[in-house]
């Protein structure tokens, strides 16, 4: 008879110790940064990079959610960025509309006549879109008076778009490259139908002051950056966890199964397509979640933050990061966004070769791009394969 | 012995090839079955047809006491119904540990939710270590199955077909590169799971089905030559021309 090896059943974390020490070093790195925040601490933590810290916290979990879709599930989907946009927009229309009712009411408070409901629309709505040339409130801003519908917006706009998409795309088996190109065809399509003027959304002018916070106006911008701060930083914690969990366990070996050999999986009798839509789903919620946390502390958000090209630089992330291990996810966006903002933002002093001047601004993208060829071909497995060389050879 | 498997007047054509031609198999239960025939005969192509990889231009293909139509289902609902296949280029996921590829061949709910629940009990370690002593891999659980010997992988693919517990088990070339005595070993683990379901081999090595010792279907050119037992098989002259003279 066989030897039946009944090992205790252990919980989800002490059998997986990275998860544990990713959360702490991320409950550590909050706790620092707080301490040093203007808001809080010592004030050596500007509240404007600490809203670069929380937005790169923010692009942090979305690569996170591009880590199980292409390293887990083997689809290389170039269009997450337009779930984490439809998340920002989401928020922004609350935003913009709630703000803009407080200064509507305010000016309408003195008026020897109280406006109507109607009347106060009608200026909310020539306040928002005069920009536009417009002084009608589209429908799509029918939930934008309240948070709660609109936070459900958040989750189920991106949502269903993922589900209708994805269930398309799946259904008729489009793999490989093919499902790339209809990604980054779908952002296409959502941003050049975003800059138009007459989709509701204000076109190229996207929207803008969400950085203000209705009913916290009263705050000062430290304290308000160091809530979003904290909150991306739970988000990040929870969706980690959350796709920890997803990747572990059977649900996990299905998911590689079928990135490394989708047709062997059907004929073990599991429907492919409904775990692919599972997984392309959940992860355009959770991008779509990020996003919403992200463009508050951007202030601005508006249709090209969703072009194709950002989806592209998403995947990038998680390639230098590595594919196939959440931290490497994590680290991948960290590093590369915020060597970005270092270089572009002018924090890099130009270099003067005397017959030219390296720009950076200019020359970011090329450095990014011999990093990206020279991680693809020397380290296939990204800075996070780094770590499996020390724990083997320490 | 009634028909498990009833493949009816079956024809598939790749660009031009007739590769199934009017084809006409019936698979009982329980069953062991050699299909064999020369390259080309469309042993494969069979395969691909029952277990819905391939869709027949014409003809039918039922299954089970109710006589399910195949023909109309994905290749997981297939699967789910009771039909197993083990190919030709031993497919194991080889990132994985042979714990884990035969846990999720282990014959249980294949829903998403289902198996993002899923909690492994006792009875399915029991059940994976038993198996894993049928295909002698026992000191292998926890290893990679991309690090495994190629007859190895052979077992855990037909292991993870056990798992499954298929009412029919088609297997490719089951004993391809592997030596005396694993085809030994093998041809065993067929004869065993042959006496409760039913199993059809697709093989070249006349050897290896003389041991199987159950009737054999030869197909040539897309359907059925002859049929029989081995010595009744061998003696027949279109089989001789076509594919023993050669």
């Amino acid at each position: 008879m066989a030897k039946v090896t009944l090992a205790p059943r252990k919980g989800f974390l002490s059998e997986n110790p990275s998860v544990l020490r990713f959360l702490g070093l991320l409950t550590v790195f909050t706790l620092i940064v707080t301490a040093l925040s203007e808001g809080f601490g010592a004030g050596i933590v500007s509240t404007s990079f600490l809203k670069v810290l929380g937005m790169t916290l923010c692009l942090c979990l979305i690569a996170v959610a591009m880590d199980v879709v292409w390293g887990y599930c083997g689809i290389l989907s170039l269009g997450h960025f337009a779930f984490f946009g439809l998340g920002g927009y989401g928020i922004g229309m609350w935003l913009m509309y709630a703000r803009t009712e407080g200064i509507v009411r305010e000016s309408l408070a003195n008026a020897p006549i109280p406006a109507t409901e109607g009347e106060v629309r009608d200026a909310i709505a020539t306040q928002i879109f005069s920009v536009v040339g417009s002084t009608e409130l589209p429908f799509i801003w029918g939930f934008a008076h309240s948070l709660t519908l609109q936070l459900l917006m958040i989750v189920l706009v991106p949502g269903l778009l993922a589900l209708v998409f994805g269930w398309l795309a799946f259904r008729s088996r489009v793999t490989g490259v093919y499902l790339s190109i209809l990604t980054q065809a779908m952002t296409l399509a959502l941003s050049l139908y975003l800059f138009q003027n007459d989709t509701g959304l204000r076109g190229n002018n996207g929207l803008s002051g969400l950085q203000n916070i209705p009913g916290l106006l009263h705050l000062p911008q430290s304290t308000i950056a160091l809530w979003f701060f904290w909150a991306s930083a739970l988000a990040l914690g929870l969706g980690y966890l959350l796709f920890a969990w997803l990747v572990s366990g059977k649900f996990g070996s299905v998911v590689r199964a079928i990135r490394d050999n989708e047709s062997r999986v059907r004929f073990l009798g599991y429907h492919v397509e409904s775990y692919k839509l599972v997984v392309f789903t959940v992860t355009a919620i959770v991008s779509a979640i990020a996003g919403a946390l992200y463009y508050p502390q951007a202030g601005i958000i508006n249709p090209a933050e969703i072009a194709p090209i950002t989806s592209i630089y998403l995947a990038v992330w998680v390639a230098i990061g590595g594919r196939g291990r959440l931290y490497g996810a994590v680290i991948g966006a960290a590093t590369v966004s915020l060597l970005s903002s270092w270089f572009t933002g002018g924090g890099a002093p130009n270099i003067d070769l005397g017959f030219y001047e390296i720009v950076w601004t200019d020359w970011w993208l090329v450095l990014l791009g011999l990093g990206f060829v020279a991680v693809t071909l020397f380290f296939p497995k990204g800075i996070g394969g780094l770590f499996d060389y020390l724990v083997r050879k320490p | 012995m009634s028909a498990l498997l009833e493949v009816s007047g079956v024809s598939v054509t790749f660009d031009g090839f007739r590769a199934i031609n009017n084809l006409s198999i019936s698979i009982g239960e329980p069953e062991l079955r050699a299909v064999i025939g020369p390259n080309g005969a469309g042993k494969t192509t069979f395969m691909d047809i029952v277990t819905g990889k391939t869709k027949p231009d014409e003809g039918r293909v039922l299954w089970g006491e109710t006589s399910m139509n195949l023909l109309g289902m994905s290749e997981s609902a297939i699967a789910r119904a009771g039909i197993g296949r083990k190919f030709q280029k031993p497919t194991v996921f080889e990132d994985q540990t042979v714990r884990e590829n035969l846990a999720m061949a282990l014959r249980n709910k294949r829903g998403p939710f289902d198996v993002l629940f899923y909690k492994p009990n006792r009875h399915a370690r029991a059940r994976i270590a038993e198996l894993a002593e049928e295909i002698g891999l026992s000191d292998h659980l926890p290893r990679r199955a991309g690090d495994l010997s190629h007859g190895q992988k052979q077992w855990l693919e037909i292991g993870m077909l056990l798992a499954q517990d298929p009412r029919l088990l088609l297997v490719d070339e089951p004993a391809a590169g592997m030596t005396p005595a694993e085809r030994e070993h093998t041809t065993e683990l067929l004869t065993r799971a042959a006496q409760t379901r039913a199993v059809v081999v697709i093989e070249h090595d006349m050897e290896f089905i003389r041991r199987l010792n159950c009737k054999v279907t030869v197909l040539h050119e897309g359907s059925v030559l002859a049929e029989g037992s081995l010595d009744h098989v061998t003696q027949n002259q279109q089989v001789i021309d076509v594919y023993l003279g050669r």
